[in-house]
């Protein structure tokens, strides 16, 4: 007869990790409003080769974190130290072109003006840690659950034996 | 379980059209009912009136003595399996037998259960992560069947589910419907144009044409006492013979030919001498070693059986299913006798019974 943990457990056999992958998604979806954001800033009078990068590294990272969200959709552990990696860098990419641009000057119709204004610059960051909390915490759901699946499934075959 | 009553159901379209007439069944609790008959004759709409799907032009439906001829679909705690399956292609097997729990909100765990209960039933347990694409015809029934199986209805309906398999499969899916009958007790309704399965798996059978009930009985009853000239022709493979013949003097004189009568035979007409009526005779009564001379034009070997057609008389059709393994060839002439005869009034079509005029 099983209890409620493991007849939960024994869900998960035949359902999704829905909550990791909509956590990713979710972290996408940040990750899409921190770039978007960026175009406010007076790009018109400050460019630089950062800009560019961070342009092809958001592809990159959108294409990651969406077949990691469809990795840890079905418990896969590898996953989640994928998702870390993509978390990780979020929070070093808030050191590279928003800081950049906040501590840099543009003249602007004569005028000395910060490249990123403050509460622009407070919007990136919070968007790229909201979308690295997100990551991470999809990463450890999943590790989690994939880890207490594998452990269930090993006792079941244990039983078939 | 329940029991379900339908009473003077009538089922008239916008446009007038009337596609069920008085129909009238008390459905007792855990009975396998069977409605047959041809394209058209109106049971897929009165299953659909008993789903809630069709609106109840006139009579009343009662489920447990509660009055639901009004009421919406999903409070008739009936579930229907359709002929296409009607599965979600995009979801697991176990989503697709989840699924209507899950819009009931119920509790996560205890839908667990009862997925993992009806997929053991129903043979499915190592399917349940695959998606209907991946699995046969009839593996795709028995999700159906398994979608219903989980809200442990108080009636199942079953619209033609086994039309989109193939003979085999057909064969197979049909004895675990009727395991499955057994095993759950269940009320079912079960529409079908196929007479073996409305055979097999009934315990009464609703024989329609045209929107009008033609008999309600056993099995047995409507192949071995048809009300009339349609069942009899209706239910049974290869259908009976019918012959146009006169009673006269204890014996039937067709086009001819003639046929001898018993004296219980003879009690049975005693009403109809000197008139025409029709003589039905089914195939697998007709035997070898009789009077009647027939020039053979078909001999179909079946393994078991033969099926030999030929023409007697005036050239009057006859097919018999003779036991074991015949070779008449075109043209011989085989002596057949008729075992078993049916007789039916020829204006009104009904069956002629002991005392009947």
């Amino acid at each position: 007869m099983m209890n409620d943990q493991s007849i939960r457990l024994d869900r998960m056999r035949f359902t999704k990790n829905t909550t990791s992958s909509r956590l990713v998604l979710l972290a996408i979806l940040f990750d899409a409003i921190y770039f978007v954001s960026l175009y406010k800033i007076n790009v018109e009078y400050y460019y630089n080769m950062m800009m560019g990068a961070s342009i092809l590294y958001n592809l990159v990272f959108m294409l990651a974190a969406f077949l990691a969200s469809e990795g840890v959709k079905n418990y896969k552990q590898g996953y989640s130290w994928v998702l870390c990696l993509l978390g990780a860098i979020q929070i070093v990419r808030i050191f590279i072109w928003p800081v950049h641009a906040h501590a840099t000057s543009v003249t602007v119709a004569g005028q000395e003006l910060l490249a990123m204004n403050n509460g622009q610059f407070v919007r990136a960051v919070i968007y790229l840690v909201a979308s690295a909390v997100c990551l991470i915490v999809a990463a450890a759901v999943n590790l989690t659950k994939s880890r207490a699946l594998k452990a269930h499934i090993a006792g079941l075959e244990g039983q078939k034996a | 379980m329940a029991q379900l009553s339908l009473q003077h159901i009538d089922k008239i379209y916008d446009n007038n059209v009337q596609a069920v007439y008085d129909f009238n069944i008390d459905i007792k609790d855990g009975e396998l009912i069977v409605l047959v008959g041809p394209s058209g004759c109106g049971k897929s709409t009165t299953l659909r009136m008993v789903a809630g799907l069709e609106d109840i032009s006139r009579g009343n439906l009662l489920l447990d003595g509660r009055d639901i001829t009004r009421a919406p679909a999903k409070d008739r705690d009936m579930a229907m399996v359709f002929q296409n399956y009607a599965l979600y292609g995009h979801m697991t097997i176990y989503e697709n037998m989840a699924f209507s729990l899950l819009l009931r909100k119920e509790d996560p765990n205890v839908i667990h259960k009862k997925v993992l209960a009806a997929a053991d039933i129903l043979g499915l347990t190592s399917q349940l992560n695959k998606k209907p694409s991946q699995l046969s015809g009839g593996q795709r029934q028995r999700v159906a069947m398994g979608r219903s199986i989980v809200r442990n209805p108080k009636v199942f309906l079953f619209d033609e589910p086994l039309s989109n398999l193939d003979a085999k499969l057909r064969g197979a899916t049909r004895r675990e419907i009727l395991l499955l009958h057994k095993r759950l007790n269940a009320t079912m309704m079960y529409v079908t144009h196929d007479q073996t399965e409305a055979l097999t798996l009934a315990d009464r059978i609703v024989c329609m044409s045209m929107g009008h009930v033609q008999q309600t009985g056993t099995p047995l009853e409507l192949y071995d006492s048809p009300n009339n000239t349609f069942v009899a022709g209706f239910i049974g493979l290869p259908p009976m013979n019918f012959f146009d013949v006169t009673f006269e003097n204890g014996a039937l004189y067709g086009k001819g030919f003639e046929v001898q009568l018993s004296d219980a035979e003879k009690a049975t007409l005693a009403g109809y001498n000197r008139k025409a009526i029709t003589l039905g005779v089914r195939p697998e009564d007709i035997v070898e070693g009789g009077s009647l001379p027939v020039k053979v034009f078909s001999n179909e070997n079946l393994g078991m059986n033969t099926l030999v057609h030929g023409h007697m008389g005036d050239n009057i059709r006859v097919t018999a299913k003779l036991r074991g393994w015949t070779d008449y060839k075109n043209g011989d002439i085989v002596k057949l006798g008729f075992k078993r005869k049916h007789f039916f009034d020829k204006e009104t079509t009904n069956a002629i019974r002991k005392g009947d005029r």
